[in-house]
């Protein structure tokens, strides 16, 4: 009698292990979609909106300071309204992309990558500090002008940065493998 | 004999330089080349022609390289300082020997430079570029004003 029931439970517990594997099964699309937005996430960041230079030529203060001088008054004012609006997008922009990476860490990565606790604690902090510091950024943007916080948008550029880096070693099973010169095996076969 | 057919990405790296060499070298300034390339680009199918590079090379290999120019050239004008750009849009005028009202009213009514960016380029670089025309314009413009009419014609 022990026995039957033994075997019963063992049965009990291989089907329910084929269905909570089915049910896994059936979330791979949801789970492509997730890495396909990781990717482009990481892509928007990395190539158009974290690049050193366009993030220092939309927040120079040369461009300010040559418009003052060149054109003061209501040209000015247009300056500052064109610039103001280009700095929101552009903190909105990232904003979102790191929120889409966020959603990736939470959930799919564990999936696909093995990240050491220590790392996992680094990127919990990096996207806690980078949603905060958007935040920031929009906050006195808004208010003050692209101009009034150049620190803090080159602080929050750097650990966007560090984030994409790190999102990047999560995300490199997707790379295409570089294969390197073929060994010749047919010697001594 | 065995012909080894040379990686595609190696003939395109070729195009470009035989491109820069025979012809960018001869345009200056980025904002011209990015208009002469943007010319190049039939405006219903998205494809560069250029016909003494696609005899040189394949077709495909001079509309990679040409989209490969206009890009970078694209980057080149974004991080430009505005101050560049300025003298730059002035310098082009100049070229095409249109008077400054005349130029100016239709730059900022048409917005050629709409046209003029590749694609598939990064939305908010676009957006940037198209602001800092716009700008550049304006200070144009409030130069122009500022001139004695006779000189401003």
């Amino acid at each position: 009698m022990i026995q039957l029931i033994f075997f019963l439970l063992v049965g009990a517990l291989l089907l329910s292990s084929l269905f909570f594997l089915a049910r896994r099964g059936s979330r791979a699309e949801g789970n492509a979609r997730v890495l396909v937005e990781a990717r482009q996430a990481l892509n928007a960041l990395q190539v158009g909106l974290l690049p050193r230079e366009l993030v220092a030529r939309i927040f120079a203060n040369d461009d300010r300071e040559y418009v003052a001088s060149a054109a003061p008054g209501p040209l000015y004012e247009l300056f500052l309204n064109e610039r103001k609006k280009v700095a929101l997008s552009w903190v909105n922009q990232v904003h979102t992309q790191v929120l889409s990476l966020k959603r990736f860490h939470l959930g799919a990565a564990r999936f696909y990558t093995r990240l050491s606790l220590r790392t996992e604690i680094e990127l919990a902090w990096h996207f806690a500090a980078l949603l905060i510091a958007c935040r920031a950024v929009q906050l006195v943007v808004y208010l003050g002008g692209p101009f009034a916080a150049p620190r803090m948008v080159g602080t929050t550029a750097t650990v966007a940065a560090k984030v994409c880096e790190i999102s990047e070693k999560s995300l490199a099973f997707l790379n295409p493998v570089q294969f390197g010169p073929v060994a010749d095996r047919s010697v001594g076969l | 004999m065995t012909v080894i057919a040379l990686p595609r990405r190696m003939d395109v790296q070729q195009a470009r330089e035989d491109l820069h060499r025979r012809t960018l070298s001869e345009i200056v300034r980025p904002l011209d080349r990015l208009i002469y390339l943007a010319s190049m680009r039939d405006y219903n199918t998205g494809v560069y022609h250029h016909d003494g590079l696609a005899s040189r090379f394949t077709e495909e290999v001079a509309c990679e390289a040409l989209a490969d120019c206009h890009r970078e050239v694209f980057h080149q004008l974004v991080v430009c300082p505005l101050e560049d750009l300025v003298n730059q849009l002035e310098a082009y005028r100049k070229s095409t020997h249109t008077g400054p009202r005349e130029f100016l009213t239709a730059w900022r009514r048409l917005e050629p430079y709409r046209v003029a960016v590749p694609v598939e380029t990064d939305p908010l670089g676009a957006e940037f570029l198209f602001s800092n025309f716009k700008i550049a314009l304006a200070i144009l413009e409030a130069r122009l004003d500022s001139l004695p009419a006779e000189l401003s014609a």
